[in-house]
């Protein structure tokens, strides 16, 4: 227990750095992807007293993906459509409003969105739909700089919530869809400079070139769309890779096709590969390694280590040394087809006939995945791992179709089953074996992230609309909330004039909750 | 009879698929259903989320220039975006090329009589207790009064004689056994991980939380009595198919 103490210690120290209760100040809490919050205020015991505190109304069509950010008592958040918002947190009153009508030409795979802010000091940064990254006074909204990262044309787009590390903003691109070359690039916080890219796709400077058949690397896909993770003492940037291009047809692009489907470990400063791990090589069934590569020291088989943990799209949860990125272990969490496990060499051991055809193919997970996007937690006090899966299979098809730049590129579909509906679950698995702690079955494939709290509490919402509360240990229900919007985003948690609050997105509005005012609810 | 004359009105006026005679159009078409269609309308054109496209009937009008209309401007009201800005022009017409090669036009014609099909949709069948045509019948099934244009007689058949084979989503059966040992059943109206909304067979609706009930299960079968192929000699299941195949709702104005 003791050296579980120390380790747990040494954790929270390590994420301490960004982790002030009256915050919110980055897309997973601290650098290293936790979601884990040491408010205790709202707790197992009174968390079934949750009540509304107000509601924010974007009155914009589309669903909240971001994590807001919160500091000097305002909450800021981006929306669908190149809106975004500045809040005040007492009342949920508008402060400023930012919107830029995206050009009709942008290319969107999968819904005009946006996953949030990042912030240094008092200046905000976000990406814009059409490409393009800014910053923005925090205080009035003011646009400081515009950068184009890339032109529409090809069939870029961003969505994801910027990193900052240092003094610059790390962001990753979407566009797989569209048959673009994915990268990750790095901008000057005070000039929107670029200072350097790293190409997902290996091109011709690379020598991981020879996982691509032909040109195929040119429109090679992999995308990254999700947030990246810090460790400023190995001075390394963890980011997951997305699906090369086309999806689901491997035909033109023989090959394991580096760097997709893989989470890469890159030096901050110079943008250079330190090392990668390739979860899916030559992936056929769109399973992006894009989910939150989360940062935890644990335990592995007895040796401590410093380890990258994912929860796969293709149904694995992979533990890496994130100093080497060797694999410790991966382990099924849900129901797999596809491989018969992962080798000690890191390869999956694949099954035969799992590709997809031109008449269909039944594998699972399905599209989608297991675990997608969603934001996961991790909570170093129970020392579990939260995160949603969606559990069921697909049948997957391919069929010829031509590249045309910036056009939809995807050479195969999926569908349903009709007898077998695919349904949700929330795992708690041990970061170190991969245990699962508890499962909470849901009756539609999930749609929200994950908070966990050192009040014994993980936070989430559902496709119908409720947001709620399990216990972290046991994951019962303590609490939940209709709130008539499908809740995407993940919940965040802050104190203000000392009361802790949970604000969670649903549709299209931000709401928040907190304990009733009585001495009795109190601590 | 007044919306084939409309129809064939439609199709004079509109324009017309420059590849109708091009072979190579429909092959061209079909990845292209297959990726932007196949999602809603199923991978074989026989419908899905959206309607079947195979029946050469649709909602929005039957021509070249209807299917072109609602490929490329998408159909107000429903979930059916426009494909202009994705597509183009000469893609849409392409593909209008392909649904018409995939269009089987009803290979089993419907031999049957409506009208002794009306009767016994209302009488010996008791359908009518569950459903509804217009504005006369019960509530716990699907509404049917358009069903004769979404839906093939193929299709009808089937869902008389194979009652789960294609279970309309939504109308999964619920049931809940309340802490005092009571068990009711019926036809979900709403199924979340908290609660569930449902009708029983007279029509009375429920809504339970999970935690306030010993059990409550979702079953993905229909309610719908199973013993119509018994009931119904061949010559009645035409009857009653081809009374459901003529059901086209009221005509509205475009």
């Amino acid at each position: 227990m003791k050296r579980w103490g120390m380790l747990l210690v040494a954790a929270m120290a390590l994420g301490a750095a960004d982790d002030d209760a009256g915050t919110w100040l980055t897309y997973g809490k601290n650098h290293l992807g936790w979601r884990f919050s040491e408010n205790r205020q709202i707790n197992t015991t009174n968390v079934s007293q949750l009540t509304p505190q107000w509601v924010f109304q974007t009155g914009v069509p589309g669903k909240f993906q971001a994590t807001p950010l919160v500091f000097d008592r305002m909450m800021f958040v981006t929306a669908p459509e190149n809106h975004a918002y500045g809040l005040d947190l007492a009342t949920g009153r508008q402060v400023w409003h930012y919107y830029k009508p995206m050009p009709r030409e942008t290319s969107v795979c999968c819904g005009r969105v946006n996953r949030g802010f990042a912030v240094k000091g008092q200046t905000l940064f976000k990406v814009n739909l059409e490409a393009r990254l800014l910053a923005m006074d925090a205080k009035t909204g003011t646009v400081l700089w515009e950068t184009e990262v890339e032109e529409i044309k090809k069939g870029y787009s961003l969505t994801v919530a910027p990193l900052v590390v240092k003094d610059m903003v790390l962001i990753g691109v979407a566009g797989a869809e569209f048959g673009v070359r994915g990268f990750i690039d790095a901008y000057d916080i005070n000039t929107g400079k670029r200072r350097w890219r790293f190409w997902t796709v290996a091109g011709p400077e690379d020598p991981g070139i020879k996982t691509w058949g032909g040109d195929s690397w040119k429109r090679g896909g992999g995308s990254t769309w999700i947030t990246g993770t810090y460790d400023p003492e190995l001075n390394l940037v963890y980011w997951g890779t997305g699906n090369p291009g086309p999806d689901m047809n491997g035909d033109v692009r023989p090959g394991d096709n580096l760097y997709t489907c893989s989470i890469v470990a890159l030096d901050v400063d110079t943008g250079k590969l330190k090392w990668h791990y390739q979860m899916t090589p030559h992936d056929v069934h769109d399973w992006d390694a894009i989910a939150d590569p989360v940062l935890i020291d644990t335990v592995v088989k007895g040796q401590k280590v410093k380890a990258v943990v994912q929860a796969n799209r293709n149904g694995f949860y992979y533990v890496l040394d994130r100093a080497s990125g060797k694999l410790l272990f991966a382990k099924p969490y849900t129901k797999v087809t596809w491989a018969d496990g992962v080798s000690p060499d890191g390869r999956p051991i694949l099954v035969r006939d799992q590709d997809p055809t031109e008449e269909g193919t039944k594998s699972c997970p399905g599209i989608g995945g297991g675990h997608n996007w969603q934001a996961t937690a991790y909570n170093p006090l129970t020392n579990m791992y939260y995160f949603t899966s969606t559990e069921g299979c697909h049948i997957f098809y391919k069929t010829d179709q031509e590249f045309r730049e910036g056009q939809w590129y995807q050479a195969s579909t999926t569908a349903p089953i009709p007898t077998e509906p695919t349904t949700g679950a929330i795992f708690a698995v041990v970061p170190g074996t991969g245990e699962i702690k508890w499962k909470w079955e849901m009756v539609t494939p999930p749609t929200s992230g994950m908070l966990t709290t050192a009040g014994g509490l993980v936070f989430g919402g559902d496709r119908e609309g409720y947001v709620f509360a399990l216990d972290a240990r046991s994951g019962k229900p303590l609490w939940k909330f209709q709130t008539g919007g499908t809740v995407i985003a993940p919940p965040i948690t802050y104190m203000l004039d000392g009361r802790q609050y949970v604000a969670v997105a649903a549709g299209s509005s931000m709401m928040t909750f907190a304990l009733p005012r009585t001495p009795a609810a109190a601590k | 009879m007044g919306l084939v004359v409309v129809g064939l009105g439609w199709a004079q006026s509109g324009p017309k698929n420059p590849f109708a005679n091009d072979p190579r159009a429909a092959a061209d078409g079909r990845p292209t259903f297959r990726l932007f269609c196949s999602p809603c309308h199923g991978i074989k054109a026989e419908g899905g989320r959206g309607p079947d496209l195979t029946r050469g009937v649709y909602s929005a009008g039957d021509s070249d220039a209807d299917l072109f209309n609602v490929i490329a401007n998408g159909a107000t009201g429903t979930e059916m975006p426009e494909f202009m800005s994705r597509l183009g022009d000469e893609n849409i017409w392409r593909l209008i090329a392909y649904i018409r090669s995939v269009t089987k036009r009803d290979s089993t014609p419907v031999t049957g009589d409506r009208q002794a099909g009306d009767k016994l949709f209302w009488a010996k069948g008791q359908c009518g207790s569950c459903h509804m045509v217009g504005t006369k019948g019960g509530r716990m099934g699907p509404e049917l009064t358009r069903i004769g244009r979404t839906r093939s007689a193929a299709y009808l058949r089937e869902s008389i004689v194979d009652i789960n084979a294609d279970l309309t989503p939504g109308f999964f059966t619920i049931t809940a056994v309340t802490k005092d040992g009571k068990k009711i059943v019926g036809v979900q109206r709403g199924f979340d991980n908290f609660s569930a909304q449902f009708m029983d067979v007279g029509e009375k609706f429920y809504s339970f939380q999970k935690s306030d009930v010993t059990s409550m299960k979702r079953e993905f079968r229909s309610l719908m009595p199973d013993n119509y192929r018994k009931m119904f000699s061949d010559a009645e299941l035409n009857d009653l198919v081809a009374y459901l195949a003529s059901l086209r709702g009221p005509e509205e104005k475009r």
